[in-house]
């Protein structure tokens, strides 16, 4: 039984490639049934978002003719000539496809590595595939160790926790200097997309009072009723700074709107309680030296910038301590799996031996002569222990090459030689 | 030497080993480590002041400089533990456990049979004395106190300085706001300043009932009040002319220096007021 992966994701194809090889919400339950032919591929399971397409089988044990298989489906299914996107494509077998399809779902392939989007869209996915019954019990087994490992990576790493988009960013650098954003005083100096977008960002995050101030009173009256404000006339802007803990500037002023010395007046009438100014303007509306002055924290546009990428600096150191977690994940999972496989075959070994030693005992219970029932039974009872002891030291061995990932072939040379009796059909069965 | 505290020490350590890998990786269950091993650290430690007080039979103070050290880094220790129940900062505990580190090692090291000195010996007069006790206890836990807000106001400077020159290094991602870091300054400031002055008290009535001089001019005297008057100019300007953040971190670490100065450096200098 191997896991592979056929598909292409943002990494490998361009956006009409993908948009080629999607599939449709609707009609992926057909596709599906397409898919799974259960001579070759036995489970199914179709992810298809923006950013990638991918098909997780699983399939009996050729690797080769599983992938051929699945390919030939994705053709097939968008009515293309056969290898025409092979080079857009890629594909995983065995323990490869299991790290990829961890990987995936935690998040570390996606475009922005951490996004929360992803998960859920395997999920569903998944979903989708239990419910039109092209889940077995390798693709279960597969997905929910899947979600627990995302789970895990989230948690225990900080891959996801910071922001990498200018207007979140923001709102994180405002928590460094007032912890909890609670009832604080936001306020907004003229408008445009990314300013009202970090306010809408400060409201979510718990601001309480928001004034905004426009050289145009109706634009300032406007933006205020939308983001639940109050309007400020912009000629007394420093009167109202000294209530604002946080302030965004966005105007298109060519020269300061907020200078130095207004500022360091506004710093002391607040008793110099911390003040955190944005300045989203090119050019630039906070003079420079505001940053100097104690208690006031001004980040303009280049400086969000410098966030965004420390934090996504950040989200990769992260990413290695998630990439080895996610590696002993897999390894576990193999372990598991060999385990499971391996169950079986030592139950094809034994049983396989009795019969040959009953076998045996019939053949040769003439020459016995007459037995008592007793001395039958001392029989039966040599030969048990006959076999269990002939094939502890065979059985140990396999246990050990399950756990340590030694070489499939033991497993599979078990299977061969002790399961004459049984069809590989009965074996993958139980 | 006492094993408790031998055993004590090496929970620290480990604690401290902890604490410094969570700098490279911010591995969560490190921090948690960190935090396990202080906190055996303390029941360990706070067994061996037990035993040490079963030994002097009474309050583990006999004069000797290696209790000081202990009770200490127990008394720091301890508010540490609570200050992290409220605050949940993990960066404390790297700020806070070399000090506490640095005590007990003190503490481990120091002997505790070698004969007093003269002075040392006069003041064992006074061991009984619950008044004493508390003196020396007061003075201890205001001491744990400002080591805390010493230690969150350098928290707060480096801090401050990611902000300001918009690098965003190591520190920015593991500190705690500024917000937290002056709130935990202005809460164990309070604290410590209340200590202080009730320990100075004691201790100004004590000289009194002992020679009738309420004022020796020994060195200890002269720092311990440099440092109350330091404190409590922060503390007034605090509250009335919004000395916070910045000003006050800094003052913070002037005060550090001051305890620091009294408790190690005057051992070197002649008075009265000198432990063996």
């Amino acid at each position: 039984m191997s896991i592979l992966v056929v598909g292409l994701s943002h990494k490998t194809a361009p956006v009409e490639i993908r948009e080629r090889l999607a599939f449709k919400e609707e009609l992926l339950s057909a596709a599906l049934n397409t898919l799974v032919d259960q001579e070759v591929v036995h489970e199914a399971l179709i992810v298809s978002t923006c950013n990638r397409v991918e098909m997780i089988i699983s399939a009996n044990g050729d690797t080769q003719a599983g992938l051929e298989r699945t390919r030939e489906f994705l053709y097939k299914y968008h009515d293309l000539p056969r290898s025409s996107m092979d080079q857009y494509l890629y594909h995983h077998a065995n323990e490869h496809a299991i790290k990829h399809v961890f990987r995936v779902a935690a998040s570390l392939d996606s475009m922005v590595m951490g996004e929360p989007q992803i998960l859920g869209q395997v999920k569903n996915a998944y979903a989708k595939a239990v419910e039109t019954g092209t889940v077995g019990r390798s693709l279960m087994k597969l997905m929910q160790h899947a979600f627990s490992v995302a789970k895990r990576v989230r948690t225990e790493t900080a891959i996801a926790s910071n922001a990498v988009s200018i207007s979140y960013v923001a709102v994180e650098l405002a928590k460094k200097v007032f912890d909890d954003l609670d009832g604080k005083t936001v306020m907004l100096l003229g408008a445009g997309e990314m300013a009202e977008l970090a306010m809408r960002h400060l409201k979510n995050n718990g601001a309480g009072r928001i004034l905004v101030a426009n050289r145009t009173n109706d634009r300032a009256k406007k933006l205020a009723s939308e983001l639940g404000g109050t309007a400020v006339p912009f000629e007394n802007l420093y009167e109202y700074l000294v209530e604002a803990d946080i302030a965004i500037v966005s105007t298109g002023a060519p020269d300061y709107v907020l200078t130095a010395a207004g500022v360091a007046k506004t710093i002391d009438a607040r008793r110099h309680r911390p003040l955190f100014l944005i300045d989203i303007a090119v050019p630039r509306n906070i003079d420079p030296d505001v940053s100097k002055l104690d208690s006031v924290f001004s980040f303009d546009i280049d400086d969000l910038e410098a966030a965004v990428e420390a934090n996504i600096r950040e989200r990769q150191q992260e990413a290695i301590e998630a990439e080895t977690l996610i590696q002993r994940e897999v390894d576990q999972f193999l372990s598991a799996m060999r385990s499971m496989e391996l169950g079986p075959a030592i139950a094809s070994l034994k049983q396989q031996m009795s019969e040959v030693a009953n076998a045996e005992f019939e053949r040769n219970r003439k020459r016995l002569g007459n037995l008592s029932t007793e001395q039958e039974e001392a029989i039966k009872a040599m030969m048990n222990s006959l076999t269990n002891k002939l094939s502890h030291p065979l059985i140990m061995q396999l246990r050990q090459a399950a756990e340590s990932g030694g070489d499939d072939k033991v497993i599979e040379l078990c299977q061969n030689a002790y399961s004459r009796g049984h069809t590989r059909q009965q074996r993958e069965e139980v | 030497m006492s094993l408790l505290l031998l055993i004590s020490l090496i929970f620290y350590s480990f604690g401290l080993f902890n604490v410094i890998r969570t700098w490279r990786t911010k591995r969560k269950d490190l921090a948690t480590q960190a935090l396990v091993s202080t906190g055996a650290g303390f029941v360990v430690h706070t067994a061996a002041l037990i035993w040490r007080a079963v030994q002097v039979h009474g309050v583990p103070i006999t004069g000797h400089a290696q209790e000081a050290f202990s009770l200490l880094g127990w008394a720091l220790v301890l508010y540490y533990l609570i200050t992290y129940s409220r605050y949940k900062t993990q960066a404390l505990t790297a700020f806070i456990l070399p000090l506490i580190f640095g005590f007990t090692l003190a503490a481990t090291v120091l002997p505790t049979d070698r004969p007093l000195s003269p002075q040392a010996n006069m003041l064992r007069g006074f061991a009984d004395s619950p008044l004493f006790i508390f003196h020396i206890l007061l003075i201890m836990f205001s001491y744990a106190a400002f080591f805390v807000t010493f230690a969150s106001g350098v928290m707060y400077l480096v801090q401050e300085r990611e902000l300001k020159v918009k690098r965003f290094g190591t520190f920015f991602f593991r500190l705690p706001s500024l917000t937290t870091c002056d709130d935990i300054s202005y809460r164990s400031l309070s604290i410590g300043f209340v200590l202080l002055t009730f320990a100075l008290a004691f201790g100004v009535y004590m000289n009194g009932e002992r020679d009738g001089k309420l004022w020796h001019n020994d060195p200890k005297e002269i720092i311990a009040v440099v440092t109350w008057l330091l404190y409590l100019t922060l503390m007034h300007y605090r509250l009335t002319a919004g000395w916070r953040g910045h000003k006050a971190a800094v003052i913070a670490i002037i005060g550090f220096g001051l305890i620091l100065f009294s408790l190690i450096g005057l051992r070197f200098l002649p008075g009265y007021h000198v432990f063996g």
